[in-house]
Formats: C-alpha cells, sequence, structure tokens
C-alpha cells in the first residue's frame, strides 16, 4: 500500500464531495429566507440531469445544454415553492416537510415514465484522461466540477453580498418583521431562495451525470450524504459545507477502498448520526434545526 | 394623511382593539398614549401591516391600506420603528441604513451611489452611527440601536413615520436625545404618530394626542388640554 494510492483516494473523494457540499448549499439558501428545506432536492437533481441528457440528444451545444438545464432546475425550484411551500408556511406549519417529500416522489415516478428505470451514460465534450501531477491523476471532469461548484457558489455568495436584493436574504433571516417594514417581501424573495436552490441542485446534476450516469435513483444517496453534510456544517454557515464535503468525500472514498464498497455510505450515515447528537446546530452553525 | 377608522385587530382569539379611530394629519406630531398592554404597539402593528386588522379602514395619503401586507404598505410611504428596534443584528450598520431604502433604490447595483446623500443626512442626524458604519448592529448599544432604527426609516423616505416606544430601556440621557431627533424631524416636516408609555415627553412634542385604555379611545385632544385632565395627568403623568 503506498503513499500516492492513497493520497488519490483522498483527492477524488474530496472532489466528489464538493457535489455534496453543493446540494448542502442548496438546502442552506431556502433555509435562510424561510427556515424550509426543500427534502425533494435530490428529485431536482435527478430531473434536471435528465432534462441536460434530453437537450444533448437533441443535438443542442454543451453550453447551451449547461444553460438549458439550469434554467429548467430554476423552474423547478420554483415549482416546489409554490405547490409545496407557500401554503404551509403562510399557515406557520410543518406542512412542508411532507410536501416537498411528496413532490419529490411525484418527481420520480415522473423520471421514470419519460425517461424509463434505465442509468444511461451523460456525454460531454470534457475529457475523463486523467491528468498526472505528483503521481495523482485528476481528470479534467473532476476539475470541470470543482470549478463548477465554485463558480456557483461564488456566484450566488456575491450576489447575496454585494447586491441590495441580496442583503434582503440576509434581512428576511435575521428577523422577518422587520424585513417586512423595510418593503422587503417575504414571499418574493422566498420565490428567489427556491429558484436560486433549483439552479444549484441542476448544476450538482449537470456536474455529476458524466461520472455517475444519469438514472432516477441518481441522486438517492447523493441526497443523504448532502443532507449529512448540510447538518455537520450548520444550516447557515455558508462556506462550512465546502469543507465538510471536502472531509466526507475524503473519508468516503478511504471507507470504500479499505472496507469494501459496501461500506461506502457509513461514513456519511455515521456522521449525520453524530452531529444530530453532539451538535445539533452545525460545526460551524448558530440555529437549530427543529423538528427536522 | 393617516386615518384609522373603528379598527379593530386582535390575535388569534384575543381581541385587543375594539374600533379605534384616529387621524395624523400632513406635517403633524401625533401621540399615542397608554398603559402597558393596552393596545398600542398592536394598533401600530395594525396600521403597518404586520397583522391584518379584523375590522375597520385604515388610510394612507387616501388610499386604502389595510388589507395589504406590510412590505406593500412601506412601499406607500410608511415606516414603523417597531418597538425594541429590531436591527438587523447580523448586518452592518450601513447595510441596515441601505435596507431602509429597499424601496426606492435598485435592488442590484448603484444602489450605494443612489443612497449616498440620503445615508449622509441620517449620518449627520446621527454622528455615532457615521463612526461605526461598518459595525454589525447588533453589537451597538440600546441607544445606538434606537438611533439606527430611527436612521434605517428616514432612509425610506416616508409619508409617515410611526415611533414604537424609542425611550424604551434608555439611560435619561439617551432619552434626551432621542427626542430631540424626534423634534428636528417634526421641523424638517415629517408627519409622525408616536407612541409612549411615558407620556410627558410625548406630549411636550406632539400637536395631538390620543390615549388608549384596554384597546379603546378614552380621551383625545391637545397637549393643553390633555395636561390639565385630571384623569390623564393621574394616570400617565403623575
Ligand atoms: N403576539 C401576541 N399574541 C397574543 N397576544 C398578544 C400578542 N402581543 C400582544 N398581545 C396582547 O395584546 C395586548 C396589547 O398588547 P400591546 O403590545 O399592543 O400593548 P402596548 O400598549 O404596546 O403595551 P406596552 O406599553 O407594554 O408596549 C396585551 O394584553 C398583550 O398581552
Ligand atoms: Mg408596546
Amino acid at each position: 500500500m503506498n503513499r500516492t494510492m492513497i493520497l488519490q483516494m483522498i483527492v477524488s473523494g474530496a472532489l466528489m464531495g464538493q457535489v455534496y457540499a453543493l446540494i448542502a448549499y442548496g438546502f442552506q439558501l431556502t433555509y435562510a429566507t424561510s427556515k424550509s428545506i426543500n427534502f425533494g432536492q435530490g428529485e431536482l437533481v435527478m430531473l434536471s440531469a435528465f432534462f441536460s441528457l434530453t437537450l444533448i440528444n437533441w443535438g443542442i451545444a454543451y453550453p447551451l445544454v449547461v444553460v438549458g438545464g439550469l434554467l429548467f432546475g430554476a423552474v423547478l425550484g420554483l415549482f416546489v415553492e409554490r405547490a409545496g411551500v407557500r401554503l404551509a408556511l403562510e399557515q406557520k406549519s410543518e406542512g412542508w416537510i411532507l410536501l416537498t417529500i411528496i413532490l419529490g416522489l411525484f418527481g420520480f415516478s415522473t423520471a421514470e415514465n419519460i425517461w424509463g428505470r434505465d442509468d444511461r451514460p451523460f456525454p460531454t465534450p470534457i475529457s475523463s484522461d486523467p491528468i498526472h501531477i505528483f503521481g495523482i491523476g485528476i481528470t479534467p471532469l473532476e476539475v470541470s466540477v470543482i470549478l463548477g461548484v465554485f463558480a456557483v457558489m461564488g456566484l450566488i455568495e456575491g450576489f447575496k453580498r454585494y447586491t441590495l436584493l441580496g442583503k434582503a436574504f440576509a434581512a428576511l433571516a435575521a428577523d422577518r418583521d422587520a424585513a417586512g417594514l423595510m418593503g422587503i417581501s417575504a414571499t418574493r424573495t422566498i420565490m428567489l431562495s427556491y429558484a436560486l436552490s433549483g439552479f444549484v441542485s441542476a448544476m450538482a446534476g449537470i456536474l455529476i451525470a458524466p461520472i455517475t450516469t444519469v438514472g432516477p435513483t441518481m441522486a438517492s444517496t447523493l441526497i443523504l450524504k448532502a443532507f449529512s453534510v448540510a447538518v455537520v456544517a450548520g444550516l447557515d454557515s455558508g462556506f462550512g459545507v465546502v469543507i465538510t464535503g471536502l472531509v466526507l468525500g475524503a473519508i468516503e472514498s478511504l471507507t470504500s477502498f479499505f472496507l469494501g464498497s459496501g461500506w461506502r455510505e457509513a461514513p456519511g450515515l455515521l456522521l449525520l448520526i453524530l452531529a444530530l447528537a453532539v451538535r445539533p446546530t452545525g460545526l460551524f452553525g448558530k440555529t437549530t434545526i427543529r423538528k427536522v | 394623511m393617516l386615518i384609522c377608522e373603528q379598527v379593530h385587530a386582535g390575535y388569534g382569539n384575543v381581541r385587543v382593539l375594539h374600533g379605534i379611530s384616529f387621524a395624523v394629519q400632513a406635517g403633524k406630531v401625533v401621540a399615542l398614549i397608554g398603559a402597558n398592554g393596552a393596545g398600542k404597539t398592536t394598533a401600530m402593528r395594525a396600521i403597518s401591516g404586520l397583522i391584518g386588522p379584523d375590522q375597520g379602514s385604515i388610510m394612507l395619503d387616501r388610499q386604502p391600506i389595510h388589507h395589504l401586507e406590510a412590505a406593500r404598505i412601506a412601499h406607500l410611504g410608511l415606516a414603523h420603528v417597531p418597538e425594541g428596534r429590531h436591527v438587523f443584528a447580523p448586518l452592518t450598520v450601513e447595510d441596515n441604513l441601505l435596507l431602509g431604502a429597499y424601496g426606492w433604490l435598485p435592488r442590484l447595483f448603484g444602489f450605494r451611489r443612489k443612497a449616498a446623500q440620503e445615508m449622509d443626512r441620517v449620518m449627520q442626524l446621527f454622528p455615532k452611527l457615521a463612526e461605526r458604519r461598518r459595525q454589525l448592529a447588533g453589537t451597538l448599544s440600546g441607544g445606538e440601536q434606537q438611533m439606527l432604527a430611527i436612521g434605517r426609516a428616514i432612509m425610506a423616505r416616508p409619508k409617515v413615520m410611526l415611533l414604537d416606544e424609542p425611550s424604551m430601556g434608555l439611560a435619561p440621557v439617551i432619552v434626551q436625545e432621542v427626542f430631540s431627533i424626534i423634534r428636528r424631524l417634526k421641523d424638517q416636516g415629517m408627519t409622525l404618530l408616536l407612541v409612549e408609555q411615558f407620556a410627558s415627553h410625548a406630549l411636550a412634542v406632539a400637536d395631538y394626542a390620543y390615549v388608549l385604555e384596554r384597546g379603546r379611545i378614552v380621551v383625545q385632544g391637545y397637549p393643553e388640554e390633555l395636561m390639565k385632565n385630571e384623569q390623564v395627568v393621574t394616570a400617565y403623568l403623575g
């Protein structure tokens, strides 16, 4: 067993972990404005990937496919907000939990009906021939994942920090009534946050699809790990998810190497349980997750 | 400018306001006084749309607003400085002020430049805030937070400003300062509805006043009249 190989495991795992981080970031976006999260977000990842694949099959150029896929994700996010979240929030109920789960199941069966149950390859112009750096092989595809994740998160964080509309996100999160008094519409801001979380999910789908293939179940384990990352990092911690994702991804790939791939999902679950037991506010976070 | 007629409001099954009517003319300062739990805060929340009134009408500048949500009412020119200040604690002083002007600033870019003039005005009024521009609002003292809350409302360029117990929990010197600001706003022609539990300060700046008791307006009049009214004096000025 040599060092390079272990390093290789860590690097590939950590890269993969950035996709968990991105989806976890999607949870954070809606949590910040509405204290609700979309439990069907995995299905958004999957549906957007399928949609993008369809665009590819229609012969549309890859950059346009990405744009189309992202917009599709944003629209799905808006749909989830309208159909599953708004009414529940207006009635101050926790009904969004069940409703977003149901919408997720609905999305799952829709995907099966339209695209079938098989996993399909997702062709991409980005190469998967590894480049070797210090003996560690990294594929351009993996690099595209990390660039994509950082680009999207950087863009949204910049939006939140440097535009007035983005500052309204933080204002709404901090004090809902006071935000209303400033003329910040909670409904519209929450809509925007759901659109952004859909956008982020679609990005995750497009980035991961060439590596994992596309199928109705492609996001089912992904979402669990993203959830672990969100809970461990805290639902309000911004970049905490990046570090947590990095670590979880690395541990995962080591676990599956040393204990066998059947143990691959174990660290994520273990981490989730530990986090909930030891520090329900998340390592980087402040507020607790009630009743979730 | 602001007219409430027969407004009923409350929370869930608890009725708090039982049909109150009052008016605030443009450029005037009107005080609403009353004991703890009289319903002063509830009245303000009903006006600004934080709670929907069950009955009655509220007009802002001849436009009915009682069916609108808070954000819409804010856009129509009503600024409410809530009880307990409610500044955005995790945001900087500057961001708090910018958000005060959310109604009329561009949402994406160029808002800083557009807000500069208004911002300077507020900073002149509250030099302390200028010093603490980049400090998080949650780390300000109570008095500074109150100044910020008022400054944020000024940023909105409102037609009417509601001030709910701006002196609450502040040291006497700071209370003086807050009231001198209120006087300045009045001199600049701002229309104000002022809620105070300790009535003497409020009556000193007000043009007209209403006394609220258990959700009903029991006395109203010019400050000089109220200051001669025995009941009012023993209950609120003694
Ligand atoms: N969120 C709420 N839910 C239920 N009842 C409430 C709520 N807020 C206030 N009340 C009740 O409404 C009544 C009036 O309260 P309100 O806050 O309007 O009084 P106030 O005149 O502003 O008093 P204070 O001088 O103490 O601020 C009180 O009896 C109070 O218990
Ligand atoms: Mg009150």
